[in-house]
Parts: C-alpha cells; sequence; structure tokens
C-alpha cells in the first residue's frame, strides 16, 4: 500500500507553549487513519495546520502523492491543501440550513450552465446521485438543508467536501463527525464512510468516541502533549490499551485542600431531560463543588444550560433550596439564588457595549435603587468594589466590557453572580479561553464560593480543572452520569480513563 | 439588527481575540467630531447663516423652527424607546394619523363627547394598535421591522375607513384647541409638552432600572433573558409606549392646525427615524434622547438657514437632501474608527491563539 500523505517533523510553538513538537504522520492511501488524543495534546493544532488555519513553526512540508506523481505540499497553506485534494468536514459542517442540498453542494463549486441559466434539473440529479452513493437516497435534495436529520445533514457536507475529486486522490478530514449525532445516525455514517472506503477514499478520523475508532479505523495515531505517542494497527489495540497510550500517567497538580463538610441541599435536579442529557439526577449541598466530566455529546455540555434554563428541558425539575424552578425560566432562577456563568460568554453573558459596572449589576438592580432612581454613583461603587475584590483589570468602570481582555471579561461575570450572594452557582467551562494567571484566581473564587456556603456544580473539558477544584466529579457518558469519583480517586487519570470507557464496561 | 452605530465591534468570544486596546484616540475624537459633531454643526449654522441671512438669528424665525419639529421630535422619541431593546417601530406615523382622524372624527360627529375625551380615546385606540403589535413581535415571533411595517399599513386602511378619505376641517373648539396651543414665553404649550416628555423618557432611560433592561435587551437578548430580564415584557411595553407617544404627536397636530388630511403622518416618519440614528452618534454611542433632540433641531437650523440664503424661489428638495446628507455624514464620522479598526485589527494579528483550543 502506497503512502498518500505523508508529514515529517511538524512542530507548531505557541507563544509560552508547544503544541506540536516534531510529529510526524503517515497516511496510507485507502485507508481509514483515527487521529486521537485528550484535549490538549495538539490533533486540533494538527488538523488547523492542514487545513491551513496554522503556518507550522518552522515551515516544514509535506509529500502528497496525487495519482503516481509526488507533490511537496506547503503546510499552513489552506489553498495548497485545497488544490492537493485534502478535504475537511468540521464538527459544525457549515452548511446553509435555509437552502436544499443541491444549493448546498453547489454553494462555492460553481453551477451547472445551460445557457448562461443554472440547469437545476442537472444539478439535482447530480446532487442525487453523490447523495446516493454515500448510501442516503432516502430523502429529497430539494428540500432545506434544516430540515433533514443530522445523519443527512452530515452526508451532504461528505458530498460537498468530496465534489470535484478522483477518489483515489482525495484525503478526506472528519473532525467530531458523530460529536452531535444520536445514536443511530452514527450508523449511518459509518455506512457512508466504508463506501468512501470502497470507492479509494482515504480519511482521517478525529474522534474523541473510541468505540468508533475501532469500528471505522485502519491505523490509529496517539497524540500526548503535542508529541506522537505511537501509530499502529486498530488490530493490534484494544480499548484499555489505547486509553492508556492516551491518558498515560499523568502526575497530578495539588488538589485543592479546602474541604467543607456538606451542608443543606441547595440543588436537586431530577429526572432531567433534555439536549444530550437523559434522565439525570443531581443533588449538590452547601459547600460542595461537583466537577461534571464527558466527551462532547456526553452530556456535559447541557447539564449547566438545563439546570439554568438556557436550553428548555423535556422534563425533570430543578429546585433550588425550596423553591421549584420552571422549565427554560432563567430569570426564576435568578430570583431563587442561582448564578450561573455560561459556556459561550459573548453569547449569553457579555452586553459588549454596555459599561463593566451595567454588566456588573444587570441580575439585580434593587440595591441601587432609590425611590425608582436607579443611582448611578451606588452602583459604580458597588461595581468598583469587585473590580477591586477579584482584581479586574480594566480602564475603569465605565468602559464597555468589551474592551477588557477574556479573564476580565469572566472576572466580570463572576462578579455579576458572586453579588447575588447565590446559593447555587453553575459554571460552564469557567476558565475556557482564559490565560493561566486568570485561571488560577478564578478557580480560588470557586473554592471561596463553595467555602462561604455555595453549591457549585463545574462543567468543564479542562480536567485538570476538575481536579482542582472538585470535590467530587460526575463522568456523563451518552447522557447519563456512567461514574462518580470522590476524594483521591479524582486524579486526571481517572477522569480521563472514565469519560473513554465503553459504555459496557460501565462498573 | 443593531442599535449601535460608533461602539468597536464586540470581540468574537475565542482566545484569539487580543484585548483591545484602548481607542487611539485621533484628530476627530479629541475634538470630539465623533460624539458632538451635531453641536458643531449647530454653531457653524448659527455663525455662516447670522452671515448670508439677516433673517437667520431673530426671533421669528428661532420660533419657527423650534414649533414646527416638534411633532418629528416627539415621534423621533416614540421610535427611540423600542429601539432601545432593539426593537423597530415603523408604524409610528400612521400611527400619528390614525390617532389624528380619531380625535377629528368624534369631535365633528359627537359634540357630545367633550373633546379632551375625544383625545384620550385617540390615545387608547393607539394603545390597543400597539399592544397588537406587541403580540405579533412576542408571540407570533415576527421580526418588528416587518410586525409594524404591516401594522403600519393596517393603521393606513383604517384611516382612510374613518375619514372616508375626506378632509376634516374645523372640528375643535377653541378650548380643545387652545389647551395644546396658548403661548406661555411666545412658545405654544405643545413646545414644553416635548421638553416634558423628553425629560420622562430620558429619566425612564438612563435613571430608571426599566431604561437599563431595555438596552440590555438591546445590547445582547438572550444574555438578558439568561440574566433574569423580562425581555418580551419590555418588547411589548415599549411598543404600547411608542403608539402612545405617536398617538400623541396626532394629538398635537390636531391643537397646532386644527384638520385632518389624510397625508398626515407618514411623511414624519424619516426625519424621525434619521434623528434617532443621527442622534444615537452623537454624546454616547447608542440611542439617546438628547442626542435625538439635538440631531432634529440641529438639522432643522440648517434646513432654516439653507431656505432663508437661498430665497431663490421656493425649494422644497433642500430639506430632504439636507437631513439625508447630515445623517449620512454624522453618522460616518461617528463609524470612523469603529469600521475602519475591524479590518486593520484582524490583518495586524493573524488568527493565533496563545492557547490553542483541542
Amino acid at each position: 500500500m502506497e503512502p498518500l500523505l505523508t508529514i515529517e517533523h511538524l512542530t507548531k510553538v505557541f507563544p509560552g507553549q508547544v503544541a506540536l513538537d516534531d510529529v510526524h504522520l503517515t497516511i496510507m492511501a485507502g485507508t481509514t487513519h483515527a487521529l486521537v488524543g485528550q484535549n490538549g495534546s495538539g490533533k486540533s493544532t494538527l488538523i488547523k495546520i492542514l487545513a491551513g488555519y496554522h503556518e507550522p513553526t518552522g515551515g516544514p512540508t509535506a509529500t502528497m502523492h496525487l495519482g503516481d506523481a509526488l507533490t511537496e505540499l506547503k503546510l499552513g497553506d489552506g489553498r495548497a491543501a485545497d488544490l492537493a485534494g485534502i478535504r475537511f468536514v468540521h464538527q459544525d459542517l457549515g452548511l446553509v440550513d435555509a437552502v436544499s442540498s443541491v444549493e448546498n453542494l453547489s454553494l462555492g463549486g460553481g453551477y451547472a450552465t445551460r445557457f448562461g441559466r443554472i440547469n437545476w434539473k442537472a444539478e439535482t440529479s447530480r446532487a442525487a446521485a453523490e447523495l446516493a452513493a454515500l448510501g442516503f437516497d432516502d430523502f429529497d435534495v430539494r428540500s432545506p438543508v434544516g430540515t433533514l436529520t443530522p445523519s443527512q445533514k452530515t452526508a451532504v457536507a461528505l458530498a460537498r467536501a468530496l465534489r470535484g475529486w478522483q477518489d483515489g486522490a482525495t484525503l478526506l478530514v472528519l473532525d467530531e463527525p458523530t460529536a452531535s449525532l444520536p445514536g443511530a445516525d452514527v450508523q449511518r455514517l459509518f455506512q457512508a464512510i466504508r463506501r468512501l472506503k470502497e470507492r479509494g477514499v482515504a480519511i482521517l478520523y478525529v474522534s474523541h468516541h473510541l468505540e468508533e475508532v475501532f469500528e471505522i479505523a485502519d491505523e490509529v495515531t496517539v497524540l500526548r502533549d503535542g508529541r506522537n505517542v505511537a501509530t499502529l494497527p486498530v488490530d493490534d489495540l484494544d480499548h484499555e490499551r489505547l486509553i492508556e497510550l492516551m491518558v498515560g500517567h499523568v502526575v497530578d497538580r495539588q488538589r485543592s485542600s479546602v474541604d467543607v463538610v456538606p451542608g443543606e441541599l441547595l440543588l436537586a435536579v431530577d429526572d432531567m431531560t433534555g439536549g444530550n442529557v437523559v434522565s439525570l439526577h443531581l443533588h449538590v449541598r452547601a459547600g460542595e463543588v461537583v466537577g461534571i466530566a464527558g466527551i462532547n455529546g456526553s452530556g456535559r455540555e447541557h447539564i449547566v444550560p438545563l439546570v439554568t434554563g438556557q436550553i428548555p428541558s423535556q422534563r425533570g425539575t430543578v429546585t433550588v433550596g425550596t423553591t421549584d424552578i420552571a422549565n427554560y425560566a432563567p430569570g426564576e432562577g435568578v430570583r431563587a439564588g442561582m448564578a450561573f456563568v455560561a459556556a459561550d460568554r459573548a453569547r449569553l453573558g457579555n452586553f459588549a457595549m454596555l459599561s463593566v459596572v451595567a454588566n456588573t449589576t444587570i441580575c439585580d438592580l434593587s440595591p441601587n435603587v432609590r425611590s425608582g432612581r436607579l443611582v448611578h454613583a451606588d452602583e459604580a461603587a458597588e461595581a468598583n468594589d469587585w473590580i477591586t475584590r477579584l482584581g479586574t483589570k480594566t480602564a475603569g468602570g465605565a468602559v464597555p466590557i468589551a474592551t477588557l481582555s477574556g479573564g476580565n471579561q469572566q472576572k466580570v461575570l463572576f462578579a455579576r453572580g458572586l453579588r447575588l450572594a447565590p446559593r447555587v452557582i453553575a459554571l460552564d467551562e469557567p476558565t475556557r479561553g482564559i490565560d493561566v494567571g486568570a485561571k488560577e484566581e478564578i478557580h480560588g473564587l470557586i473554592d471561596r464560593a463553595a467555602t462561604d456556603g455555595a453549591a457549585v456544580i463545574v462543567a468543564s473539558t479542562d480536567t485538570e480543572e476538575l481536579v482542582r477544584v472538585s470535590r467530587r466529579v460526575l463522568i456523563m457518558r451518552g447522557g447519563a452520569i456512567a461514574a462518580e469519583l470522590t476524594g483521591n480517586e479524582i486524579t486526571v487519570e481517572n477522569i480521563e480513563r472514565a469519560q473513554l470507557q465503553q459504555k459496557v464496561a460501565t462498573s | 439588527m443593531t442599535t449601535v452605530i460608533n461602539e468597536p465591534a464586540p470581540t468574537s468570544p475565542t482566545p484569539t481575540s487580543p484585548a483591545p486596546a484602548a481607542p487611539t484616540r485621533n484628530w476627530t475624537s479629541r475634538i470630539g467630531l465623533d460624539k458632538y459633531s451635531a453641536l458643531y454643526l449647530w454653531a457653524l449654522f448659527m455663525i455662516v447663516f447670522s452671515i448670508t441671512s439677516d433673517q437667520f438669528l431673530n426671533w421669528t424665525s428661532i420660533r419657527l423652527v423650534l414649533t414646527e419639529k416638534v411633532i418629528v421630535a416627539i415621534l423621533a422619541l416614540a421610535f427611540l424607546i423600542p429601539l432601545a431593546s432593539d426593537t423597530f417601530d415603523l408604524s409610528i406615523g400612521h400611527m400619528m394619523g390614525f390617532s389624528l382622524v380619531i380625535v377629528n372624527v368624534i369631535a365633528r360627529d359627537h359634540p357630545g363627547i367633550p373633546q379632551g375625551v375625544a383625545a384620550i380615546l385617540a390615545l387608547a385606540a393607539c394603545a390597543v394598535a400597539g399592544f397588537i403589535s406587541g403580540f405579533i413581535v412576542v408571540r407570533l415571533k415576527v421580526n418588528s421591522f416587518i410586525a409594524t411595517l404591516g401594522m403600519s399599513q393596517v393603521l393606513a386602511a383604517l384611516t382612510l375607513m374613518i375619514s372616508g378619505n375626506r378632509q376634516i376641517n374645523e372640528a375643535f373648539s377653541d378650548a380643545y384647541r387652545n389647551f395644546g396651543r396658548h403661548k406661555i414665553f411666545d412658545l405654544p404649550m405643545y413646545f414644553y409638552f416635548l421638553i416634558l416628555l423628553a425629560i420622562v423618557v430620558w429619566f425612564v432611560l438612563e435613571h430608571t432600572p426599566i431604561g437599563r433592561y431595555l438596552f440590555a435587551t438591546g445590547g445582547n437578548r438572550e444574555a438578558a433573558r439568561l440574566a433574569g430580564v423580562k425581555t418580551d415584557l419590555y418588547s411589548w411595553a415599549t411598543l404600547v409606549v411608542s403608539a402612545l407617544i405617536a398617538g400623541f404627536a396626532g394629538l398635537v397636530q390636531s391643537w397646532k392646525v386644527g384638520t385632518f388630511g389624510n397625508d398626515v403622518g407618514p411623511g414624519f416618519l424619516f426625519p424621525a427615524i434619521a434623528a434617532v440614528f443621527f442622534g444615537a452618534s452623537q454624546l454616547r454611542g447608542r440611542p439617546n434622547v438628547w442626542g435625538t433632540m439635538i440631531a432634529v433641531f440641529t438639522l432643522a437650523f440648517g434646513v432654516k438657514g439653507l431656505q432663508l440664503t437661498f430665497t431663490g424661489g421656493n425649494k422644497p428638495w433642500i430639506e430632504p437632501l439636507f437631513e439625508g446628507l447630515s445623517l449620512l455624514i454624522a453618522v460616518a464620522f461617528a463609524s470612523r474608527q469603529g469600521i475602519i479598526k475591524v479590518p486593520r485589527r484582524n490583518r495586524s494579528a493573524k488568527p493565533e491563539p496563545t492557547a490553542p483550543a483541542t
């Protein structure tokens, strides 16, 4: 078997961090190659370099076999990669929901025309044929993509990526294609991938789901901390061995020594179902910090949104103290004493053009209102107090929050919640995209809030963060809590192993 | 659709966005040309037109400008309130005509009903129309732009039905009209009503929790909802309030002119909206009451000065041309920083995260 793509000596240095250290990767023509690794292992960086989003440090080139010819491929050049036949299907698929599959397939690629007009008939039959070749002939290619099932959408994205390429010369990069697919849809996607494989398309498959790797891949490359750990045929591996390779032996950081005796029950979530979460029961007491781990799609990402009313639930109850919170009613939660910081700061947290002061006080203006009038001086004094307490770096309280760095914006959002003296604090990725110093300070805030008697939940993909702040850690798999770690069991290694375990292996 | 004109673009959520530096102060912002352009313009008009026309700086001209623009200013306030919560009310022009026809018809056909009561009935009818707009926007989830555009045509139809497509003259008693137009310090009462209304709207928007909630809703509706702000309620309420204020503009017309014509109302829509957007470029960088008032009267004095200077015949095209150009220029000045900076920042800082997400 011939190598299709060979990358050697690939290094990428970000300021203060080596993301990839002399990594090599060889993908054989016509095979499916899985790329696995934990968060921070460098696999995303590698994909982004292939796609031309990042440039590699030192500018190495890869070799790509196009037919019989061997070509040099400049890495970090998106256009060169595209011309060489490297195609990508990213996690969000990049489809336009409002228009049909036919139009989505033609976007960017041009249309078949007849006398200068788009020949829709030809376009439609071409699209139908392309999708049928992937095993998807069961939907109308003229209906809007928004009405399709997740696997049908993925098929459209696959067909679009492949359009115009000879099967043998193509490398298709699938970046976590199943992250948002329900179980049955995953099987349909796999059937499509197998058909592509039969046609001779090489696939680089990136996923957190190890069972998928065993099901679909021929070879697997494991990255850890930006280095190659191994490249092995899948047949030479088993699940446990692969986890071993991915996780390694991690030296744990110092755990928070704060150990509060849990007090009264402050947050009770029962039978919560919605998003990727199925029938979740979660009880948190005063002084507890409960970490929530899980790979994307496990339900971890929807727990805080469901509990705080960011997204509607299908059923289930949330009780803060003794107050029942209605479904999809974030205001009730806030008024009952539940503060939260959402994962998507820009979309769900910030009022970008309102001042730091206004961003701090928005949840409850009553302390600053005197006989119906909002007293700006009181408000500013209170916000300035929080700026000082949290060490927020800002040119003042009056500047728009958008002028602050990410970490400092996050501190403002923490101040927004903490000033309510909340009984429950729900945090979703509390330090995502934040520099190390601010991260440590935010962890300190979480400790202090718990010591002060709040019940805290922290959903995070940053395993070290969970180890640092949690008193117990719940591991989500397939929408449910699969394991619970407490005390000395809470280690990076244990959490990462547990979230990668197969469902059947649940103890 | 954003209501903010000269703010920097919101930073992206990714770690790639560098901490935006404090805005570099170039010469336009150092002399306040971005925030106070209307005041500069006003001063300029005062100087230039007092030289070019000896009739410009006399009380008669000034009084004329102040009283002529009251209706535009009131409609601008009607537009401003929903806009603060990022809700558009394009029905205010027809709403004004609707109110005007109701008060006229009641006064003409029902002499038994006191004309003050007729005015209140007109306002109530407007409130109902605004309530329906709110229902369409909040409950039926129709974009406010479209919902109020549709509502404005319904109101136009109702106005035609009620008036029978005829002018109405001399329907009002002197007592009714004097209530709104008798003069204090040589200015009619409705001018003082405008001042009062502006103060109330300013106070509510800038100095009460309601105003804060409106701007939060306008700034980031979902974040506001999650923070516990009743965003739907506020959007709905602003449409009722803007309908009431637009209806009040109709009453001002009934005091000021005292007649009804089918064409009264819609013509005020553009000047009112232009004043709000021009005004949003002034003082605070978002829609605000005094910026709007300054915009209305700056433009009015400019038009007046031009008309007095170029007196060679009637030149009705001066007003729309001048208003349109002024809006474009003022907003361009205000947006200059925000708009030009975005591509520049993106080019210099290629996405290069300090910590790559995996």
